[in-house]
């Protein structure tokens, strides 16, 4: 075995160890936070309408579970997420790579994709409403509008960072215009690309939240809101708790292996 | 020599306007210049004088008016692969594994993959890079890096393979090393080689012919023969090699020349 095949090894143990001791700890935080939270929630008046306990809230999942609702308004809200952004993305990816690939193009459209990509989601809403009332399409276009602009600026800036070198290696071994861009230009934007569609989803899972609040859909965020009006505080927790969560699984299951696949094997980032 | 000219540059001159000013910068003057198969020239010249820029003209990556260059009796019009080039550092791409990159030309070329992994595993041999066919260039040292950028070109079988000061990057000792290699890979592929470099002693080492180019304008000043088998082109027995030293101290004072007029002026 050469020296380098046992450094990989040793590096991916000394990975494992650190995964290993990464979940010891955050196991160890959420004991803490959870043992907080309790202490808070038992020395506060009516902890019910302020800070219900951990316990509380959990029984308060059972209780919307019985109902059949819970899991309703988790589907409906990752249904309109994953919709939203995949089609905001699958729409951003072209877009910012025919501005990237072409400066006239890229000269003329630029002001306009600033000028809305300041003008946020929640400040396009009353208009959405008006043109499509308080429905279903009125949030799937705010989630889409929201997830649009992250990817199509940071295709649009990965190409452009693309070094001319690797262009003029793959020019002088015969490559088309096609090729050059499959084999050079996309690849070497993808760091981007990851910036780019975390930033997407990211905004996109706000705007769901957000987007059921205003126009009163079935949803997670929805829950949040009714939680409020029905003085149930537990909901409301309950509803942020599943929010933050699920952005986190998110994170672990879908964009780090992304990520670690592509430019952190590339040795384009550092992590 | 007696090959068949692979290279023909008449009269070429370049013109390019500064970057700032704008105002015309004469970057090449009146270039003559053969290079025959089978044959390395070595062109050496001081920083600034052109010499990447005729590269450059040469690879199809710039364009020119003024004069002829032709590879293989063809008109040069933009870049192709019957001229690979091998860049100073940083050109191999990224994303691609070593053999992948080695076999980027084939793949361009739709060449069917069981041949052309057969054909990259030659290369990958030949360079030394046995054992790291599926490494990412991060993972690679300085001086493998350039061996691969070499493989790749070598592996697209080009008419000549454009060099441009590919070991300036790398340490000193490595630099050894692989012009030792590069030798060793010259004798296997038999391949017409032009190599650009600042480093005379690298120029009279490598080189059948080397050229020494003039300050800005650039034109050729003069050319040196130096006559060594490649065979016995080998840094152990070259320091030795009296027709080594004086070619190489005859250069160095052509060069020097030029860098002093430079100070002068």
């Amino acid at each position: 075995m050469s020296t380098a095949d046992s450094a990989t090894i040793r590096r991916k143990s000394l990975k494992k160890t650190i995964t290993d001791s990464r979940a010891i700890q955050l196991i160890i935080l959420l004991i803490g936070v959870v043992i907080l939270w309790s202490l808070i929630s038992a020395i506060i008046e009516r902890p019910d309408r302020y800070l219900p306990s951990p316990m509380t809230t959990l029984f308060s999942s059972v209780d919307l579970l019985k109902k059949g609702v819970l899991l309703s308004f988790y589907a409906d809200t990752l249904n309109r997420l994953v919709i939203g952004s995949v089609i905001g993305i699958a729409l951003g990816i072209p877009f910012g790579l025919l501005l990237g690939l072409n400066r006239n193009i890229a000269d003329m459209f630029y002001p306009l994709m600033n000028f809305f990509q300041s003008v946020s989601g929640i400040a396009i809403f009353p208009i959405i409403v008006i043109w499509f009332g308080n429905s279903n399409t009125t949030v799937m276009i705010v989630i889409l509008y929201t997830s649009f602009f992250p990817i199509a600026f940071n295709v649009l800036s990965g190409v452009r960072s693309v070094p001319m070198r690797y262009i003029s290696a793959a020019r002088t071994l015969g490559a088309s215009r096609f090729q050059i861009i499959k084999d050079v230009l996309l690849p070497g934007a993808m760091p981007s690309v990851a910036i780019g569609s975390r930033l997407s989803i990211g905004f996109a899972w706000r705007a769901v939240i957000a987007g059921e609040m205003l126009a009163g859909q079935a949803g997670l965020g929805n829950m949040i809101f009714a939680g409020q009006e029905l003085d149930n505080t537990a909901q409301i927790l309950l509803g942020m708790m599943l929010i933050g969560l699920t952005w986190i699984m998110l994170d672990h299951f879908l964009l780090r292996p992304l990520e670690s696949d592509t430019i952190e094997r590339w040795g384009l980032v550092q992590r | 020599m007696t090959g068949e000219a692979k290279l023909i540059v008449q009269g070429l001159s370049h013109h390019y306007p500064d970057e700032y000013t704008g105002e015309s910068v004469h970057a090449l003057d009146n270039i003559d210049l053969q290079i025959h198969e089978n044959e390395f020239v070595a062109i050496v010249g001081p920083s600034g004088c052109g010499k990447t820029t005729f590269l450059n003209i040469i690879a199809g990556l710039l364009p020119y008016r003024e004069g002829r260059a032709l590879v293989d009796g063809t008109e040069i019009r933009g870049p192709g692969p019957d001229r690979g080039v091998v860049f100073q550092e940083h050109a191999i791409l990224p994303w691609r594994t070593v053999k992948r990159n080695i076999g980027h030309g084939l793949e361009i070329r739709r060449v069917p993959k069981a041949e052309r992994e057969k054909t990259v595993q030659e290369y990958i041999d030949l360079v030394g890079l046995s054992g790291f066919e599926d490494r990412y260039p991060h993972e690679l040292s300085g001086g493998m890096k350039q061996r691969v950028a070499v493989a790749r070109t070598l592996c697209a079988d080009p008419v000549i393979m454009l060099m441009d000061e590919p070991f300036a990057a790398v340490d000193a000792q490595t630099r050894i090393t692989l012009q030792d290699e590069l030798n060793r890979v010259v004798m296997a592929t038999r391949k017409t080689i032009l190599f650009i470099t600042h480093s005379v002693e690298e120029a009279a080492f490598l080189g059948d012919r080397c050229i020494v180019f003039s300050r800005r304008p650039g034109h050729i000043k003069t050319e040196v023969k130096i006559d060594i088998p490649r065979e016995d082109r080998v840094w152990k027995d070259m320091v030795d090699n009296p027709k080594f030293t004086e070619a190489r101290d005859n250069i160095l004072r052509l060069v020097r020349s030029e860098v002093t007029n430079d100070v002068d002026s």
